[in-house]
């Protein structure tokens, strides 16, 4: 156990503390109560002497490596507050330790325990100074006496014993010896060689020495005294040196205090000459700014009196004056320096300059407009072909004058108002002249040639007559020989044309000439003020307001400056204003547009079917649906449609309104007629326009018009069988509608079908009858019976359905009647059809099958019920089919 | 143009005769609207109209389309009354319906009482060449017997489908002025002229 102890103590004084040149006092091996953890030791260790300080630390075994130890925790003796041996029994393991907290062990070997609690008392007395750390239940004997350990150790090291003189710690421990010590040792010990044998000897040889140590020690003392002397006397003349330059600082310090404070002042004024000389660079500047900005050169100020605006150069002198007046009147000054007298000086000659420069250019332009008007007006060469002249000419003279009209818009708002006016005043009649002349060659176009291929057509007389007597041309409800004079084919299709050439001819002259005005007289600029002119120098009553107007965009009232608004707002205010301008100048153009369609309306309805495609695809192709044209475009669109509206409307009202033929067949009535022709009209027009799906709602509606109306009007023929009109106009809808394939209206045509087939069926048995009447009656009697019970072969013993009887009714029907009550059926069949549905064939087709239908039924039941009676019709199947071949050879 | 003129456009009335799924209906539809229908319905009898521009004069044609399946001829007996040309239609896929036109014509000769009748011999179904059951060389022999024309058709592709039509609008029409010209005229055997007058066809 001992060698244990040992064993540990020496590696961890080996592995650990010779490094430091620490020695281990005492070693215990511990773990922490409670825990089960790897064993740990607790040493108490002191650093070598002269001045030796005693620390307790834990230390780990690396868990990586055997050999190698770490120290994790030292406290100082100080540190320990207090010491639990929890029990006075040797067999006690655990022990606690009060630190910053309580730690508490448990030894491994009791004896390490033992020790490593004495050897701690111990240091603590012997170092601890203050509050030393109380001991509880340790046994008293272990802190007092010797330990045994203590004991054991002094058996084991009888060799060293000599020298454990003073210090028991010394004994207690094989010191690791430094090698200069262990020489000397080697040589003392050389020396005394004798010693082994003999420690008295030794002893003695040491005692002696020591003794001679001593003496010469006390004899070197008592030789220095004189040295010392000398020194201290070298010391005081130190001190006094030292005095005597403190004083020299603390003069120069004062000195110095003096020249602090002066340099302060000093600063002090540099910083107020600094900012008065900034003040004075920065007014020089100001004053230069103000200068050199209300500064008008010379030459500008000759080119604002007396400009020369008819040459090039003179033009371009006055627009460069004229540009540099603009921007000194906006110059960037302070409000505060506006107040300057001089300023305000030079603003008035400024106002002068402006106001003479304007007048000037005023007078020029308008002049200037007023004679390009009256020289377009003048060259009147009415052209034949059908175009609207472009009045770029007009656009490339006044090109050059843009940017004065640009100053003047800027410099003197009320100028500019009156020359835009002037300009839409003298263009606008040349505009209106344009296009008044251009819509009537139009319309002569037009309709030269519907004189040329229509014998009647003075409109006024033919209009006239149409209005008593005739329905508007191709109105369904009516029969096309009381329509009014209409149009054919050909020349709707000329009209078409006329009319997309008017319409592409206005598109580039309208768009030239806003896109000259934008430029000329910009409009996509929108001014920042509401004052007549554009000027930073005056001085406002009221500052504050100023200032808001020029910094704050957002507050400014009326036209203010327009980049606090979103963008759309502003294009729409500049759309705005353009198109007000475009309509001053072509304020003619939709009343012409629009009376130009509705004469062509008024003689064909169906030119409003053309109108609609047309300027739906020019409204549709536009790129700027803004625009003044796109936006007259639009309106009379709207104008179009809604009398397209009207004509469907009218189409509608005249097929319910119809009257029924007086023919004496009814045959197809007149809507259904007509709308072969109306539908193949309007397909012919809407079969590739976007505008088909309007033309498809007003097909469904005069279809399920019509087809009420077929109805309502089968009812009213006087002669004509209901049927036969339902199944003849119910045909002639199926096949028109079969042949149109509108995809809207298939629905209608299986309709239409339906009803026919329908009518067909209904016909054929009602006017088919019963031509064989008493038979059918008497078989119906046979039929009664036989579903109360009676026998089919005992029907005959029957009275009422005797043989007798049978034969009475059968001798009513020879075959020669038979065959006569065929042939007036059919007559009455052909009378009652018409020629042109042609279903003559079809019905009577029809009404064979029903007859042999009925003769079957009648040879079916007699077979049935008077077998064996040799019972048969007057006539057998052949007959029937002769009589049928015979009808049909009569015709 | 505003003025109707009494005496309209010229109307030709043509029948369409054969067995019963042979293609009449199929025929008749394509030329009157245009459209194929696959599925099978038989007949009873259809009449449909329509205004077609015959070498640049503007005609009716008035299109009689009757039933293959019949439970007695004489009942066709009106219709073949009324007919003024006939297209007589079998299906090269369908042996029988070849053969049926021997009937169809048969009759028709006697109701019309006119070998010379406008009459055209018509092998429909020429799209379905793979399943042919009717050599062509038959079908011209029978039409060179009958001294009438040959017209294979396709109601399907529309192949010769306005031909057919045409063609027969054609003979009804040179028949009616040359029986306006006999009328008018001398000439009362017609028939032997038009006899004639086949045999160079
Ligand atoms: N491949 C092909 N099929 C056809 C042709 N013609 C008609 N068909 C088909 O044959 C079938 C009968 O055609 P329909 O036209 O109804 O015959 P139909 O002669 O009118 O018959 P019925 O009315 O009963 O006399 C239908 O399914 C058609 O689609 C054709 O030329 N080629
Ligand atoms: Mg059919």
């Amino acid at each position: 156990m001992l060698t244990t102890l040992a064993n540990i103590k020496h590696i961890l004084q080996k592995e650990l503390f010779n490094g430091s040149g620490e020695r281990v006092l005492s070693v215990v091996t511990v773990t922490k109560t409670f825990k089960k953890k790897k064993a740990c030791y607790l040493c108490i260790v002191t650093t070598p002497p002269p001045v030796p300080v005693v620390t307790v630390c834990i230390v780990k075994q690396s868990e990586q490596r055997e050999g190698e130890y770490k120290k994790k925790r030292t406290w100082q003796l100080e540190e320990i507050k207090w010491v639990d041996g929890r029990n006075e029994q040797f067999e006690t393991h655990e022990f606690d330790i009060q630190v910053e907290k309580t730690y508490k062990w448990y030894a491994l070997n009791l004896h390490e325990r033992q020790n490593f609690l004495a050897v701690l008392y111990k240091q603590i007395q012997k170092y601890v100074r203050a509050q030393r750390a109380e001991f509880r239940n340790v046994p008293i004997a272990w802190l007092n006496d010797k330990s045994p350990e203590k004991l054991a150790a002094g058996r084991n090291a009888e060799q060293k014993n000599i020298q454990d003189t003073d210090d028991e710690e010394e004994a207690q421990e094989f010191t690791a010896l430094t090698d200069k010590e262990a020489t000397e040792l080697g040589k003392l010990f050389s020396e005394c060689d004798f010693a082994v044998k003999d420690a008295e000897q030794l002893i003695e040889k040491l005692s002696k020495e020591l003794h001679d140590l001593d003496g010469a020690n006390i004899q070197s003392v008592l030789a220095s005294e004189k040295q010392v002397f000398a020194l201290m006397e070298h010391i005081d003349k130190a001190i006094a040196e030292a005095d005597s330059f403190e004083k020299r600082l603390d003069s120069y310090e004062e000195i110095l205090g003096h020249v602090k404070e002066t340099m302060e002042k000093i600063g002090g004024k540099n910083a107020m000459i600094e900012i008065a000389n900034n003040n004075n660079i920065k007014l020089m500047k100001e004053l230069n700014k103000v200068i050199s900005q209300l500064d008008l050169p010379h030459i500008h100020q000759q080119a604002l009196d007396e400009p020369d605006l008819k040459t090039v150069g003179g033009r371009k002198a006055a627009i460069a004056a004229a540009q540099s007046l603009q921007q000194a009147m906006n110059s960037d000054i302070d409000p505060t320096l506006l107040r300057l007298e001089a300023v305000q000086d030079q603003r008035k000659r400024f106002e002068k300059w402006k106001a003479k420069f304007s007048g000037i250019v005023s007078r020029f332009m308008n002049n200037l407009f007023i004679h390009l008007g009256n020289e377009m007006g003048d060259n009147t060469t009415m052209s034949t072909e059908l175009v609207l002249p472009n009045h770029l000419s007009v656009h490339r003279e006044l090109t050059p004058y843009t940017e004065l009209m640009h100053w003047t818009k800027a410099m003197d708002r009320k100028t500019y108002d009156g020359l835009t006016r002037v300009y839409t005043t003298s263009l606008s009649k040349i505009y209106e002249r344009d296009i008044r002349n251009f819509f009537s060659l139009a319309k002569l176009q037009i309709s030269e040639k519907l004189r040329t291929s229509r014998e009647d057509l003075d409109t006024s007389a033919s209009s006239k007559k149409s209005a008593i007597s005739a329905a508007p041309y191709g109105t369904l409800g009516v029969n096309r020989e009381q329509w009014g004079p209409g149009v054919e084919n050909a020349d709707r299709e000329r009209f078409d044309s006329v009319l997309e050439k008017v319409l592409a001819e206005l598109e580039p002259v309208a768009l030239q000439e806003q896109m000259f005005c934008i430029n000329f007289f910009q409009m996509d600029v929108i001014s920042p003020t509401s004052k007549n002119t554009q000027t930073t120098l005056e001085v406002l009553e009221k500052s504050t307001d100023s200032a808001s107007l020029l910094t704050s965009p957002t507050s400014a009232s009326g036209g203010g400056d327009a980049s606090g608004f979103p963008q759309k707002k502003i294009d729409r205010q500049i759309n705005e204003e353009v198109r007000k301008l475009m309509i001053a100048l072509f304020g003619c153009l939709e009343p012409e547009l629009v009376s130009f369609i509705q004469s062509f309306e008024r003689i064909d309805s169906f030119y409003s079917l053309y109108v609609l495609v047309r300027l739906t695809q020019h409204v549709m192709s536009a790129q700027d649906t803004h625009s003044f044209l796109s936006m007259t475009f639009a309106s009379a669109l709207v104008q179009v449609k809604r009398n397209f509206d009207r004509f469907m409307q009218q189409q509608l009202l005249s097929i319910k309104e119809a009257k029924v033929p007086k023919r004496s067949k009814c045959g197809i009535l007149p809507y259904v007629e007509n709308f072969e022709y109306f539908a193949q009209t309007s397909e012919g027009i809407f079969r590739k326009s976007d505008r088909r799906t309007d033309m498809e709602k007003w097909y469904l509606q005069l279809v399920n018009s019509i087809f009420e109306s077929i109805s309502v009007h089968a009812q009213e023929h006087p002669k004509t069988p209901s049927q036969v009109v339902r199944m003849e106009n119910y045909h002639h809808m199926y096949s028109l509608l079969a042949q149109l394939k509108v995809p809207g209206l298939d629905a209608m045509k299986k309709e239409a079908k339906m009803r026919y087939t329908d009518a067909l069926k209904v016909y054929v048995i009602q006017y088919f009858g019963r031509p064989l009447e008493k038979l059918n009656l008497f078989f119906e009697g046979v039929q009664q019976k036989v579903a109360q019970g009676v026998k089919e072969t005992e029907i005959s013993y029957q009275m009422a359905f005797s043989k007798q009887e049978l034969r009475k009714v059968i001798s009513q029907y020879p075959a020669r009647e038979v065959k006569k009550g065929l042939e007036n059926l059919y007559k009455k069949v052909e009378k009652h059809l018409c020629e042109e549905e042609n279903l003559l064939q079809v019905v009577w087709h029809a009404m064979q099958e029903e007859f042999i239908a009925q003769y079957n039924f009648l040879e079916e039941r007699i077979q049935k019920c008077y077998a064996g009676a040799m019972i048969t019709l007057e006539f057998n199947i052949q007959d029937i089919l002769n009589f049928f071949s015979d009808i049909a050879r009569s015709h | 143009m505003s003025k109707k003129p009494t005496v309209g456009p010229a109307l030709h009335k043509v029948i369409m005769v054969g067995s019963g799924g042979v293609g009449k209906s199929a025929l008749t539809l394509q030329f009157m609207y245009d459209e194929f229908v696959e599925d099978y319905e038989p007949t009873k009898a259809d009449s449909y109209r329509k205004k077609v521009v015959l070498d640049g004069e503007e005609v009716q044609i008035d299109i009689l389309d009757t039933a293959g399946q019949e439970d007695y001829a004489a009942i066709r007996d009106n219709y073949f009354r009324s007919g003024e040309g006939f297209l007589c239609v079998f299906s090269i896929t369908d042996d029988e319906s070849f053969q049926a036109t021997q009937e169809f014509r048969e009759q028709i000769l006697r109701v019309k009482n006119d070998e010379s009748i406008p009459f055209l011999l018509v092998g429909n179904k020429c799209d379905l060449s793979d399943k042919r059951k009717v050599p062509l060389n038959e079908c011209q022999t029978r039409a060179q017997q009958w001294q009438v024309p040959y017209v294979e058709t396709s109601a399907k592709t529309r192949e010769n489908v306005d031909k057919v039509f045409f063609d027969l609008m054609r003979e009804i029409r040179s028949r009616k002025t040359e029986d306006s010209k006999a009328t008018s005229g001398r000439a009362k055997d017609r028939c032997k002229k038009r006899r004639l007058k086949c045999t160079l066809l």
